[in-house]
């Protein structure tokens, strides 16, 4: 079976390496945590991904298709949903969807009712027609997402999806992107809400400094700490060498 | 901070307004969007107006001392109703905007100062902008008459800053009246079409004749000589006020400074308590905002049209856009009119310059919509992530923008055809390449952002700006040319082509721009 994402000796730098060498695969159909501390290259990763980053070498191959060769037939299997959501404020939700499927060329039939399903699992069917401008937050979140989905993407891809949302909404979201990876679809999802990565990720990555420093199950990155990690946590400060919080506990 | 400043921003009146003060014009200078480059060619130019032009002037001026008769006095009230009434309009504009939507008064009013400072600080600020935006275009003429033989003229400034004080308390006691009567939302739409139909109101009002009367028309300068001659007409009480206080009168400068103070102490004082509750209101509006009218989804199957249908609605929604483009598209109703009167009456120099004029303010607005629609994107990454080429979108943004002009000039363009064949088609090739034109310098030199930060042209290159302005007026000229029937209107034809070439950039170069 074709692998979900394939990246090899990804490199891309601005004024510093932001990635290096990077080398990931991810499998179809399994939920995939990235990690790594700030500036660790988790979102320009992705965005290279997306196809919104051209990187100064190496390759991206999303379910066989080589993003840098043929990017418009990869971002029509892709979603990328960034942490601040992309959306029109003055344009209603069900006008985003509208727009949205346009751009994917979702047959009318089937957006109307993907649009009408996603609105109404997430709870914004009521909130169809008014303006995202006086949306919350949570609200604003589960809209972008929605747009992410209306064209059922082979491969999902996250940029901290629960940042800022209440328990509530959290849950919604993290229930239904649960329920496209029992579906098939793949999800690639970055977060710093370790307990997150640790519950709902089938297999974790651990970036810093643009590379890959450990990958696998949670039991697999355990065994690659000796031992000496617990939780995610544990492990994550283990393996990035951040005993900054430790010493900080100290105080 | 260095020590002057320290002192000055401890959270008294004046810090507040130091404050307030530095934020304008970190905000001006974002807008100019040169920075210190922007600020120093402001210079050279203010600079530069004021040798060679402000300093002729003086000279020339200099022995004459001006009456205190009718014609003076009513050129300088004309002159004054118009100042203040762009005072107004800009104070209107801004009133909103600082007070109701820049969400930083929630951290102010949880300080520990009295909310009466900081309403107080920035109305002054508010003022005080006016101001010096009025002072500023006056100085370079203005400041050479002064010091070679008028001294006394230096009351000008005093004169100018009382009227903007005057003027800040009519804007901010309308915008109250509209927050209270409409709320929080319609206010800011309301706010800014008034804002747009005030600053234009005088000068839809100075061509008057040109829109409703015969043939000749007539300008500012005649009308006031006609009323000054007429002798039943009576000036009424204290109209010379404005001319014996700009000639510097003591006693009426100090009168008229004092009235405008008091005006706007007695309005700001008043408004104080009634702004704290209405900014509290309005920080919480947006959430409460009423559902659009009931939407009849249409899906397409097309990204231009899903595009095209997006932008369309994003710039019918946008109250503070929709002002700016009728703000210049007024300016073009009278040269629209002069086009087809003369048309009409076949006074072909007449009809050839109002036709080139009209294509220059076709490309005006047609740039300023296409910067908004271009470059004004909020979801960037949602497009760039779709699998639609960029050329897609921009052929959509593109034809949202033109769609407005299209409708505004169709029935002017239409008259034309019918009335003159020859000179309709010179004007529709001149208006459509002038918006085809301004439309490619806003793709080339595209900036995207967040739409709310476009309020005006916030962001836009000077650089695009002028190659703009450049390149439509050179149509503009073509078309003139063209209509006179000289074979020079090849020459500005030209070379607006060969600045548009100079400028292209390829989809890399805007990529990279873009990056940067």
């Amino acid at each position: 079976m074709v692998d979900a994402l394939v990246v090899r000796d990804l490199n891309k730098s601005f004024k510093a390496p932001a990635v290096s060498g990077l080398d990931l695969v991810v499998r179809p159909g399994e939920l995939y945590a990235l990690l790594g501390p700030n500036g660790a290259g988790k979102t320009t990763t992705l965005r290279m991904v997306a196809g919104l980053l051209a990187p100064d070498s190496g390759t991206i191959s999303v379910f066989g298709i080589d993003v840098l060769k043929d990017p418009l037939a990869a971002k029509r299997i892709i979603a990328w949903a960034p942490d601040e959501p992309m959306l029109y404020e003055r344009l209603t939700p069900l006008e985003y969807l509208e727009f949205v499927a346009g751009l994917w060329n979702v047959p009318p039939d089937l957006a109307a009712s993907r649009a009408e399903d996603l609105l109404r699992t997430l709870g914004l069917w009521e909130d169809r027609n008014r303006r995202c401008e006086g949306f919350s937050r949570g609200m604003q979140q589960k809209a972008a997402l929605a747009g992410a989905l209306i064209h059922d993407p082979r491969l999902l891809i996250l940029d901290e999806p629960l940042t800022g949302l209440d328990a509530a909404v959290a849950r919604q979201v993290k229930d239904l992107l649960q329920a496209r990876v029992a579906a098939g679809a793949t999800v690639i999802l970055t977060t710093h809400i370790l307990e997150v990565a640790e519950r709902m990720a089938d297999r974790i990555g651990i970036i810093q400094r643009g590379r890959l420093l450990a990958e696998g199950t949670l039991d697999e990155l355990r065994a690659q700490t000796a031992g000496r990690g617990g939780t995610l946590e544990d492990v994550f400060l283990e393996l990035t060498g951040d005993h900054g919080a430790t010493r900080t506990s100290n105080l | 901070m260095s020590g002057a400043v320290a002192r000055i921003m401890r959270g008294n009146t004046a810090g507040l307004l130091f404050h307030e003060l530095r934020l304008s014009w970190r905000a001006l200078l974002a807008r100019s969007g040169g920075g210190k480059q922007g600020l120093v060619i402001a210079v050279l130019l203010i600079g530069g107006l004021g040798i060679f032009a402000g300093v002729p002037l003086g000279l020339f001026l200099r022995n004459y001392q001006p009456p205190v008769s009718r014609l003076p006095i009513i050129l300088t009230d004309l002159a004054l109703l118009a100042v203040a009434s762009l005072m107004i309009s800009q104070t209107l504009s801004s009133a909103t905007e600082s007070l109701y939507q820049r969400g930083d008064l929630d951290l102010l009013f949880t300080a520990p100062i009295a909310p009466r400072k900081t309403l107080a600080a920035r109305f002054m600020a508010l003022a005080v902008t006016v101001f010096m935006t009025f002072a500023l275009m006056a100085t370079p003429l203005l400041l050479p008459v002064a010091l070679i033989g008028h001294p006394s003229w230096l009351a000008f400034y005093l004169v100018l800053a009382a009227t903007a004080l005057g003027a800040s308390a009519i804007g901010l006691a309308l915008s109250t009246l509209l927050f209270r009567l409409i709320g929080a939302r319609r206010t800011r739409a309301v706010a800014q079409f008034l804002a747009a139909i005030i600053g234009a109101g005088f000068f839809l009002v100075s061509q008057i004749n040109t829109l409703f009367g015969k043939s000749q028309a007539h300008g500012i300068w005649a009308q006031a000589k006609a009323l000054a001659m007429d002798e039943h007409f009576q000036l009424p009480p204290g109209a010379d006020i404005p001319l014996r206080a700009l000639l510097g009168q003591p006693q009426v400068l100090l009168g008229y400074t004092l009235g405008a103070v008091a005006l706007f102490f007695g309005i700001s004082t008043w408004l104080g308590n009634r702004f704290a509750a209405d900014a509290a209101t309005a920080s919480g509006a947006d959430t409460a905002n009423a559902p659009d009218r009931v939407h009849v989804a249409r899906w397409e199957t097309s990204a231009f049209r899903a595009t095209f249908r997006k932008e369309v609605r994003l710039l019918w929604r946008d109250a503070a856009l929709v002002s700016n483009v009728l703000l210049r598209t007024l300016y073009i109703i009278p040269l629209a009119i002069i086009v087809i009167r003369s048309a009409h009456g076949m006074d072909g120099f007449a009809l050839a310059a109002g036709a080139g004029g009209l294509v220059f303010m076709a490309g005006q607005v047609a740039g300023t919509l296409a910067w908004i629609t271009v470059s004004a994107e909020e979801a960037h990454d949602l497009l760039a992530g779709s699998p639609t080429s960029q050329v897609v979108f921009r052929r959509a943004k593109l034809a949202a923008a033109y769609l407005p002009l299209i409708a505004f000039l169709s029935p002017f363009m239409g008259y034309l055809v019918w009335a003159s064949p020859m000179v309709g088609l010179f004007a529709i090739i001149g208006c459509t390449s002038a918006a085809f034109a301004c439309g490619l310098i806003n793709i080339w030199f595209q900036k995207p952002s967040k739409r709310k930060d476009f309020r005006r042209r916030k962001g836009s290159s000077w650089f695009a700006t002028l190659a703009e302005a450049v390149i439509a007026s050179m149509i503009g000229l073509a078309t003139t040319l063209a209509i006179l029937g000289t074979p020079w209107a090849a020459v500005p034809g030209l070379i607006a082509a060969g600045l548009l070439v100079m400028l292209r950039r390829s989809d890399a170069q805007i990529a990279q721009a873009i990056e940067d």
